[in-house]
């Protein structure tokens, strides 16, 4: 590394034992990063994944995926043996045994049963934002990219998507509750006292009324599209322009239009690129919880979202139970013990290897689109 | 969707003229063939394909929409608010709940230096038997352990073996064996005893293995530590006899104006009611008289007409009870003069310096309370005879006393007061200690792994990065909850660590905690971005520093980072933004109590719980009435964080543009 030459006659450089120094400081506070964040993986990890693996084949205990979340009743038996059972094991239990053999008994709410209703609203709510957001956004790119010339307009959409990527979560939330809760048309033959505006439609008696969609799947979905926005357009935009500008150019001089030189000759390019990017949007409108806190989430709901309706669209207008929310309940409203252990690392553990799984694919895609994709 | 088509409709009339069809159909006449016939609608600029921009103009247009959408009912359900405050803040006025409020005020600050003196007092016998206080507290919190795991069995065994119960044999025995059970589960995981001789805990969890089943009595080394620790207490009391006599004498000195305050606050609290409710059939009287006027059939309008009039509200009589309350001014000026008296005395006779720290500490702060104190009773009867209940409320004092307001309070008896410097306090202080910790980390690490890192610890360090940006908030909020703030508690209670002020912390979740994890969410924010500021750096500066000789170190920190300095900054800014507008983690874990921090207390402020802007929206907005003046407030601080946030990313992006120049 050095010429000893000049180490015999000066000694080590001045510098050096001060570039050591500062390596091994950033290095250090580098690491250090590093390191919180793996502990607390792994932290979570050994806690959590006793919940979903078991040492015996086939290794996956699929209950805790798959049951319904109930309260969690705790008590001893008349041999002094402890029982966790949920909520319809233990009135079976009770049933059978009657209830006079029962002592100490606690009840946990929340903490019985799996988590199947979080992870069926988390994923309805995440497919309907992801179509709503991947349509306007992508669309909006498209307009971006391939039409706009500078022009005040343009300025103007480009400032608001700028401010809109910045506005917190919660803000969105007031958004979506004041508008899409409230507000948003809704045809109704019976409206609200607190709608905005009633126009009555001339066909039977049905009224135009602003008086919003209420706590629902559909408000949810809506606010969380309208928050990852931003997201999609911007990355869907960058995609776009990474298409070499020659694929246009040679399809507009075959005489092929504007629309068919996009549809054909710049969006199958763009299109694995968009689709990578928007599995990081994925991760973003699955875990945001505030937003969907007031226009969605509930608690506790005894059916999955398809069950117990009267007609199919009537999912749109149901709450939902959702798996961030869920996170949050298990944490700020129950408090912790030894029997709601499970339910709250077995959720976190879940809802973090379904972030991890998401956004290591997103990786991969994009590493692997990067070395195909060289023009 | 009205709106986007408006405005792409616009664009696409400013954008016709650049399109090929256009052309087409302008061609000039020297052109041999003639123009093909165009339709009728290309010809107006209608044509398929200029629908198909207008399509995405309009979707384009969409983010407009929405942010226009988002001000104008942030305002709409935000603006009431002022109004509505206004006229809470006429009736607090009118009913004479302020005029209460002005020798409430010196009560509580009264209760206050009461409770630091006492604390004092306390903190300096305590601080002198340190000793004996730990060991007594050890071994009884040894015992304690052991009995709040037993108690629940135990309590079923006692209650079983009444005379007049007849439980069956099986069940006292299974009831036995599980008693045992749980007991020696709670002999295997009691509490560290460090200040107790190995022989002594040896002895003391002896003596609770062999406790009679029935016991009432405590184990006998922990009651003959009580009492050698209570025989230590009675030795330091005496020496400090005057100061016990000083705080007791200062401590009465309020209950004459305590007593007045409390009578005085039953009467207004009954004019209040009695406006509220006036309030409310004049709003009733107006929403039928409107009806009224919109009602088509003539005797359902006079029906309607008759009812508003029937309601209409008498008057609430408001002259008699403040008459009252102006008869008892003098009385109010007597009990301030005296209090202010005993005051003057006893800041006299109290003692300098104690001599336990602690103790000194808080007498320190005692002092410096003082003088406030004196001068806010030197004011108070000045105040007590200018206070007119007719005095009208104005609708700035309405705002500045949102803005000014040093209290949230709200779902109380008394009155709502919705003053916004407590929860901007606790968003300010988390922000503080977040970015404390997350700027050196993020930019250490941006500048390490671009200037320093081979591609292989790139390869290793980026992607965890990027992870934890990809962790949900509320995940990382649960982790605080369950893990740091449990593993900073236990810290805190360690003696080696007690030199660092605020430990041992009273609350698991405090500021510090939240900072702690918002740290670990802007990191990613901070270093994604500074990494990108250095990239960006030409390689011709790194190159012509190295050429003249500059070491490495040298040329990333005098050339490197100056040139990216202002991408660097936009990085924090970024940074800050996200953590003030971060919400699930601070409801979480910042402890949710709505006060401004303690700041007497230096350093330790950072281990008191505190509210934010973004956790108040969150817990109260479920809870609230629609269109209430609450909930109203809860849209003007939503109002708050959307400006506070677009200034901090505007210029974020503003040191942007000009590193790009």
């Amino acid at each position: 590394m050095f010429n000893p030459e000049t180490l015999i006659r000066k000694g080590l450089p001045k510098g050096h034992f001060k570039d050591v120094a500062a390596r091994s400081f950033l290095g250090g506070i580098t690491y250090l990063v590093v390191a919180i964040a793996v502990l607390l993986f792994v932290k979570i990890i050994i806690d959590g994944a006793p919940v979903l693996f078991k040492p015996e084949a086939p290794f996956v205990d699929l209950d805790f995926l798959t049951s319904k979340n109930e309260t969690l009743h705790v008590f001893d038996d008349a041999q002094g043996n402890r029982h966790q059972l949920p909520a319809a094991a233990y009135s079976q239990y009770i049933s059978q045994h009657g209830s006079a053999t029962l002592f100490n008994e606690q009840t946990y709410s929340y903490s019985g049963g799996g988590i199947a209703g979080p992870i069926a609203g988390t994923a309805l709510l995440t497919i309907g934002s992801m179509i709503l957001a991947l349509f306007f956004g992508v669309s909006a790119a498209i307009y971006l990219s391939e039409y706009a010339k500078q022009s005040p307009f343009i300025h103007a959409i480009r400032l608001a998507i700028l401010n809109l990527a910045g506005i917190p979560s919660i803000v969105f939330g007031l958004f979506g509750f004041s508008v899409f809760v409230l507000a948003v048309p809704v045809i109704t033959s019976t409206p609200s006292d607190r709608s905005l505006l009633t126009i009555p439609l001339l066909i039977g008696n049905y009224f135009l009324s602003f008086q919003g969609w209420n706590s629902s799947l559909m408000a949810g979905c809506a606010t969380l599209a309208c928050m990852i926005l931003p997201v999609i357009i911007t990355a869907s935009e960058e995609s776009l322009r990474a298409v070499p500008q020659g694929f246009r150019d040679a399809s507009l001089a075959m005489g092929a239009t504007r629309w068919q030189t996009i549809r054909k000759c710049v969006l199958p390019f763009s299109l694995p690129g968009i689709l990578t990017s928007s599995l990081l949007a994925i991760t973003r409108v699955a875990g945001e919880t505030a937003p969907i806190m007031f226009t969605a989430a509930v608690a506790a709901k005894d059916d999955l979202p398809w069950q117990g309706l009267k007609s199919p669209f009537d999912i749109l207008s149901s709450q939902v139970q959702a798996l961030p929310y869920h996170i949050y309940t298990l944490a700020a409203r129950i408090p912790s013990s030894e029997f709601t252990q499970r339910a709250q690392y077995g959720s976190v553990f879940v809802f973090l290897l379904l972030v991890a799984f998401l956004s290591l694919g997103s990786m991969i895609l994009r590493a692997k689109l990067r070395s195909k994709l060289k023009w | 969707m009205g709106i986007v088509g408006t405005s792409a409709v616009l664009i696409f009339l400013s954008d016709r003229q650049s399109h090929p069809t256009k052309h087409l159909a302008e061609m000039p006449h020297e052109d041999p063939h003639p123009p093909e016939p165009v339709h009728r609608f290309q010809k107006q600029g209608f044509s398929y394909e200029n629908a198909i921009k207008f399509f995405f103009a309009s979707n384009a247009g969409l983010t407009i929409v929405i942010l226009a959408l988002i001000i104008i009912f942030l305002l709409k359900e935000g603006l009431g608010f002022f109004p509505g405050y206004q006229r809470e803040l006429e009736v607090y006025r009118i009913a004479g709940l302020e005029f209460v409020d002005i020798s409430r005020k010196n009560l509580t600050a009264h209760e206050q230096i009461t409770s630091v003196l006492n604390r004092t007092y306390y903190a300096e016998i305590n601080g002198k038997c340190a000793h004996q206080m730990r060991r007594s507290q050890e071994a009884s919190a040894l015992f304690n352990a052991y009995s709040d795991l037993t108690a629940p069995t135990r309590d079923l065994i006692v209650s079983n073996s009444q005379p007049d119960s007849s439980p069956s044999p099986e069940m006292i025995a299974s009831l036995r064996t599980n008693f045992e059970k749980q007991k020696s589960k709670a002999l295997a995981t009691l509490p560290p005893t460090p200040h107790l001789t190995p022989e002594e805990r040896q002895a003391l969890i002896e003596s609770i293995r062999s406790r009679a089943f029935d016991a009432t009595d405590d184990p006998p080394l922990v009651a003959s530590l009580t009492t050698e620790f209570a025989e230590a207490r009675e030795k330091q009391v005496k020496p400090l006899e005057a100061l016990r006599t000083t705080i007791d004498t200062f401590e009465s000195a309020g209950s004459e104006l305590s007593s007045l305050v409390s009578e005085l606050t039953e009467s207004v609290t009954a004019t209040k009611e009695k406006i509220q409710d006036a309030d409310i059939l004049e709003k009733d009287r107006k929403t039928l008289l409107a009806a009224a006027s919109s009602a088509e059939d003539p005797i359902e309008r006079e029906k309607l007409v008759s009812e508003a009039q029937a309601s209409l509200a008498q008057k609430p009589d408001i002259e008699g009870p403040i008459r009252i309350l102006m008869e008892r001014r003098p009385a109010c000026i007597a009990a301030h003069q005296s209090l202010k008296n005993a005051a003057a005395t006893v800041s006299s006779q109290l003692p300098n310096t104690l001599t336990q720290p602690e103790a000194s500490r808080l007498l320190k702060v005692a002092h410096n309370l003082w003088p406030l104190f004196l001068a806010d009773l030197e004011k108070t009867p000045q105040k007590i005879t200018d206070w007119n209940h007719l005095k009208p409320v104005a609708l700035s004092t309405a705002i500045s006393s949102f803005i000014t307001g040093k209290d949230w309070v709200t779902g109380g008896e008394w009155q709502d007061f919705y003053g916004i410097l407590p929860l901007a306090a606790g968003s300010l202080m988390i922000s503080i200690v977040a970015l404390t910790l997350a700027i050196p980390s993020g930019i250490g690490a941006a500048i390490y792994v671009n200037q320093f890192a081979s591609k292989r610890e790139q390869s290793l360090i980026k992607p965890v990065i990027e992870f934890i940006q990809a962790i949900p908030s509320v995940v990382l909020g649960f982790i605080g909850i369950l893990i740091f703030g449990t593993i900073l508690r236990d810290l805190s209670l360690m003696d080696s660590l007690s030199w660092i002020p605020g430990f041992p912390i009273e609350e698991r979740l405090n500021i510090f905690t939240a900072g702690c994890l918002l740290a670990l969410m802007s990191i990613p924010t901070i270093f994604s971005l500074a990494e990108d500021a250095i990239n960006n750096v030409p390689s011709a500066y790194a190159e012509a520093a190295e050429a003249l000789g500059a070491s490495r170190v040298q040329t990333t920190f005098r050339v490197i980072i100056p040139a990216a300095f202002s991408g660097i900054l936009a990085a924090v800014l970024l940074g800050f933004g996200r953590v003030i507008g971060e919400t699930m983690v601070v409801l979480l874990v910042a402890g949710n109590r709505i006060k401004i921090p303690d700041f007497t207390s230096g350093l330790g402020t950072f281990f008191q719980p505190c509210h934010t802007l973004t956790g108040i929206i969150a817990q109260e907005l479920g809870e609230v009435p629609l269109g209430s003046v609450h909930y109203r407030a809860l849209f003007i601080v939503g109002i708050l964080l959307f400006a506070v946030v677009l200034i901090i990313n505007a210029t974020a992006h503003r040191f942007v543009n000009r590193m790009k120049q």
